[in-house]
């Protein structure tokens, strides 16, 4: 069997290769989504793939299926008037943290107290990779980027906060944890509600290689030291990965 | 059909049912309120309160890629924060109807009287070029029948069409007949889920993302002008009124300040626009005719410029500011002091 048949059922692959620089962590991201996609038999016919701006925005494009490239910061009002409109659609949005955190982040809030039956894929890679790196909402503490040349002097967001009160999916993975990056996905595909996964994906060019890191493979073996998988926390901690379904009653 | 008494923005819902409204996605702001609460009462149409006005222009722009006939009200304010997904909207060519019920501005400004401030903003609120259709009526029962127009040019040009008003007409109580005797335009495309297209604010080339062809891109924009334009032709809409008497003077108006206008019939003659944009073209043959050209709307003079650009010619212009509608003081302005 062709162990590529999973991109290569989802994806169009004339369209290759994607705009993102050697060593990008997205690509691992967008082939995981597919084998997700193919481990479920998600047909083409019947879902739609939503994406903001920045690196990640571009995922949507590649995808064989119809798809929507929105603008900053909006991609979960589109997809979820695309689900209002029609429940039968699987609707999923891939995004980054900027883009879903930053500018957007009040969408995503309302989301998850509407408990919309998507699931969100946010690629977040600590930076603004696409407009040269620029702290993020993921950054984390005395980071050093363009925009905090003295390191940054705030604290992360904290996403599974906003999940706390509400009956919605939230999972924490990263781009070294392939298995359990895939497991994520199937699960939040498969909840029945809001889904939302923080994908640690690596940015080398405009974020890595400034904190002294000499290629993504420092950066996966980063992943691989500093994130522990637990998969059955109330909360998990800062160097924690794992999924969290809230038990808050709907 | 008997009349009935109805409220503007009530005339606009009802005509956006007749017309195949399904969705609905808004934010309240005064006067463009009652819109929604019209609308979660209605079965077989969704309507939903967003977060903000960002929101809601984006979920109806999903719906309606989606497959639905869908709309969003707001005012000045909210129409600001709209304005980046409306190019978006153009750059995607999805049909959307925009109601604005127009308040004073800018900012806040005064909470919440009637203004005729954003008529510009329709047409340049976004970046880039695009080349949105607006009508502006001036009458419940207009109301009424130019939101059904507004759907079906949404579907014939692709893009989303705007439906001005202010908070005269919107909040005024008229008698109407709400007849169903329209043509109803069918949706303009199959709805998400049915393909493999690729909708993006990206210049592109039909389903493809297109960031360095720049000959491709002055194609798009110059096929978008072409397409609006062609769809905006089979909605030649204005108003022109001859006087009974020998005039050399044209009394441009329109919204609610045209209707103070028809007490000036025996004296001018009369033109209103109700395709607001694009321009009608029949005001280079009628604006001719007379020596005078006298204008009045409720800004600072936004489409007294336009029409001055477009005649190459001066023009007498009165604002009528801060949503005062004072027949004193517009004959004051008219006529000089008497």
């Amino acid at each position: 069997m062709d162990k590529n048949s999973h991109f290569k059922r989802y994806l169009k692959l004339d369209l290759l290769p994607t705009p993102w620089c050697p060593g990008c962590g997205n690509g691992i991201a967008l082939k995981t989504i597919c084998q997700a996609f193919d481990e479920l038999d998600i047909p083409k016919q019947g879902t739609v793939v939503v994406s903001g701006i920045g690196c990640s925005g571009r995922s949507a494009g590649f995808f064989d299926l119809d798809s929507v490239h929105s603008v900053h910061g909006r991609a979960i009002p589109v997809a979820e008037g695309i689900k209002y409109a029609n429940d039968a659609l699987n609707v999923v949005v891939v995004s980054g943290d900027g883009d879903l955190l930053g500018i957007g982040g009040n969408h995503l809030m309302h989301a998850i107290r509407r408990n919309t039956n998507i699931t969100v894929i946010c690629y977040a890679n600590e930076i603004y990779g696409m407009t040269g790196g620029q702290v993020s909402p993921t950054t984390p503490h005395n980071i050093k980027t363009l925009t905090t040349p003295q390191g940054n002097p705030d604290y992360p967001t904290d996403v599974q906060s906003l999940f706390k009160h509400h009956n919605c999916f939230f999972a924490r993975t990263t781009a070294y944890h392939l298995n359990h990056m895939k497991k994520c996905f199937l699960e939040a595909l498969k909840f029945k509600g809001f889904s939302f996964v923080e994908a640690r994906t690596m940015c080398i060019v405009n974020y890595g290689r400034r904190l002294g890191y000499k290629n993504s493979n420092e950066m996966l073996l980063h992943y691989k030291e500093f994130y522990k998988i637990n998969d059955n926390a109330e909360e998990l901690a800062q160097n924690e990965i794992g999924i969290l379904k809230s038990t808050a009653v709907s | 059909m008997p009349k009935q008494l109805f409220q503007g923005n009530e005339a606009i819902v009802m005509a956006a049912e007749v017309a195949g409204l399904k969705f609905f996605a808004g934010y309240p702001i005064t006067p463009a309120s009652e819109i929604i609460h019209a609308l979660v009462n209605k079965e077989h149409i969704k309507a939903l309160q967003m977060e903000d006005e960002i929101a809601s222009i984006n979920a109806i722009i999903g719906a309606s890629l989606a497959g639905l006939k869908a709309m969003t009200a707001t005012s000045g304010p909210g129409f600001s924060l709209m304005q980046e997904s409306i190019g978006l909207a153009h750059m995607m060519e999805v049909p959307l109807v925009i109601v604005n019920v127009q308040r004073v501005g800018p900012s806040t400004g005064m909470p919440t009287l009637p203004a005729q401030g954003d008529v510009i903003q329709c047409i340049h609120g976004s970046h880039g070029d695009y080349f949105p259709i607006v009508f502006y009526p001036n009458s419940v029962s207009e109301l009424y029948q130019y939101t059904v127009a507004a759907f079906n040019a949404a579907e014939e040009s692709m893009s989303p069409v705007i439906l001005l008003s202010d908070g005269y007409i919107s909040h005024l109580y008229e008698t109407i007949v709400p007849h169903r005797d329209f043509t109803i335009r069918p949706r303009s495309r199959p709805p998400l889920g049915t393909g493999n297209r690729h909708f993006t604010g990206l210049s592109h080339e039909e389903s493809v993302p297109q960031t360095s062809d720049v000959d491709n891109y002055r194609r798009l924009i110059t096929r978008f002008r072409e397409k609006q334009l062609m769809a905006a032709r089979r909605h030649n809409y204005y108003e022109y009124r001859e006087c009974g008497k020998e005039t050399d003077t044209l009394l441009i108006s329109y919204g609610a300040l045209s209707r103070v206008a028809y007490y000036f019939k025996n004296d001018f003659a009369l033109y209103r626009p109700i395709r607001m944009f694009p321009v009608v073209d029949e005001i280079k043959s009628i604006a001719p005719r007379y020596k005078r050209l006298l204008m009045m709307e409720m800004n600072m003079g936004q489409y007294a410029h336009e029409i001055e650009r477009i005649l190459h010619r001066d023009i007498e212009f009165i604002p009528i500011l801060g949503g005062r509608i004072d027949l004193k003081e517009i004959k004051q302005k008219i006529y000089g002091q008497e």
